[in-house]
């Protein structure tokens, strides 16, 4: 396998050439251009049964797997959003995902959706945080560009801006700052990592962007 | 305080570093990240200033766009780190006030030194169908302030005489004459010719204007997303 991540950050996309039998699963709609002989396969994570659980904007995912059947195929990926992507080379650590944040990985990387975190981090956006273990290739996007910051200590950062952590730190989301802060300060709901260990967040919010773009609506004649 | 801006021209970050208890001071709902122990204090209005004093300065801040409340950001015991970003893609500059002014775009300003004093003000020219006009803060004293654009950042120096559409403008000095009106003058051109308010500069000074407009992205978005009920 061989990759190549083009247009960084502003819009970049993902360019994998694979050997036959290799395997790439990446989320749904992310396929840009591919060469037709790739086999591919859809899969709901977590099963026919979690469909129910969908409807309550539980946690699931329609993941897509690609299989080469021979040497020298292509699949370029692009994600939703405009912004920047990541290479991570999972091993001894896990590494946590926003929901909106997984593009593509290995089969030898797992997805957990249901981990005991996963839906603790957002106010009921329908996002959650994915759990990424194993070992292998593992591609993540963003809205904006990406930001690392290594954390020795205690790190606060806006819940809608996180991309990614890793395990070795420990979270804890809240309202920000003091009782008049809690209402007035704007700044909603933070997480709070401690610990040692990495985490990228990106530098734009797509939340902010829809409350900017939801007063341009028409609004409904009355009848 | 040092403040560093990567990751322009599309999703500039400010990241700004300040000293022990050095403060800074921001647009509520700027901040992405921070140090832990950097304390949040949310005011009305300046230390100094008293209960009726920040009240009056709330309400202005309100009138001018900005929210009513201004977040200062304290390093607290040691130095500290706060990040700062806002919503529109696009880039952001830092300048440095030195006994001088500048006048910003309400939406442009992302956050400053304490030495800077912040007041609204307005610009002038309310719009046939009434609506935000153009509307400013006041930025004066010294130290450092950042602002941001929707789009790219170009920074024109005038020397006679400029027109700008009002929602490309992100920030300029105080040396230049402005007045604000309607394009083209008449009623016809106003409602047909697509273009809104202008500002007529004249003058020595420098023009900073973003390559896109807020409210024409807004209007582009909303036409094509589905009606609200309210």
């Amino acid at each position: 396998m061989q990759f190549e991540i083009k247009h960084k950050p502003d819009y970049a996309s993902l360019h994998i050439k694979l050997q036959t039998g290799e395997q790439i699963v990446t989320e749904s709609g992310a396929m840009m251009g591919m060469s037709p002989e790739l086999k591919m396969e859809s899969n709901l994570k977590g099963g026919l049964l979690s469909a129910a659980k969908r409807a309550l904007g539980g946690e699931s995912m329609i993941l897509n797997t690609y299989t080469a059947t021979g040497d020298g195929q292509r699949l370029d990926l692009a994600p939703a959003a405009p912004g920047d992507m990541l290479h991570i080379e999972l091993g001894d650590r896990d590494i946590m995902i926003q929901s909106g944040s997984f593009c593509a990985s290995e089969p030898s990387v797992t997805m957990d959706t249901k981990w005991s975190g996963a839906k603790t981090f957002f106010g009921g956006e329908g996002l959650f945080m994915l759990k990424a273990s194993g070992n292998g290739n593992l591609w993540i996007t963003s809205y904006g560009a990406i930001h690392e910051v290594y954390v020795e200590g205690t790190y606060i950062i806006d819940t809608g801006h996180i991309v990614a952590f890793e395990d070795s730190l420990s979270f804890n989301v809240r309202k920000v700052g003091g009782l008049k802060s809690l209402f007035f300060s704007g700044e909603g709901l933070v997480c709070e990592f401690s610990g040692t260990g990495r985490l990228w967040f990106q530098t734009r919010d797509p939340a902010n962007l829809a409350a900017f773009a939801h007063p341009y609506r028409k609004v409904k004649p009355k009848n | 305080m040092q403040i560093e801006i990567k990751y322009g021209p599309s999703y500039a970050l400010a990241i700004v570093n300040l000293e022990k208890d050095e403060e800074v001071i921001s647009e509520s709902g700027a901040m992405v990240s921070m140090d832990s122990h950097v304390k949040i204090e949310t005011s009305a209005g300046k230390k100094d200033q008293g209960a009726l004093g920040g009240l009056m300065s709330g309400l202005k801040r309100m009138v001018a766009g900005e929210s009513f409340f201004q977040n200062r950001f304290r390093a607290e015991g040691k130095s500290g780190e706060v990040t700062f970003a806002p919503t529109f893609v696009g880039d952001m500059d830092k300048h440095e006030l030195n006994d001088s002014t500048l006048l910003i775009q309400s939406k442009s300003f992302v956050c400053s030194g304490v030495g800077v004093d912040l007041n609204s003000k307005w610009g002038g020219g309310k719009t046939f169908f009434g609506g935000e006009g153009f509307i400013l803060l006041k930025a004066s004293g010294s130290g450092p302030i950042v602002f941001n654009a929707f789009g790219g950042i170009r920074k024109i120096e005038i020397d006679g005489s400029f027109t700008v559409d009002t929602g490309h403008i992100v920030a300029f000095e105080e040396t230049l004459t402005f007045k604000v009106e309607r394009f083209g003058g008449g009623w016809k051109s106003f409602i047909f010719g697509g273009e809104g308010l202008v500002c007529h500069f004249t003058g020595k000074g420098t023009l900073w204007i973003q390559t896109r407009n807020p409210q024409e992205f807004g209007q582009f978005l909303g036409s094509k997303l589905p009606m609200r009920n309210r």
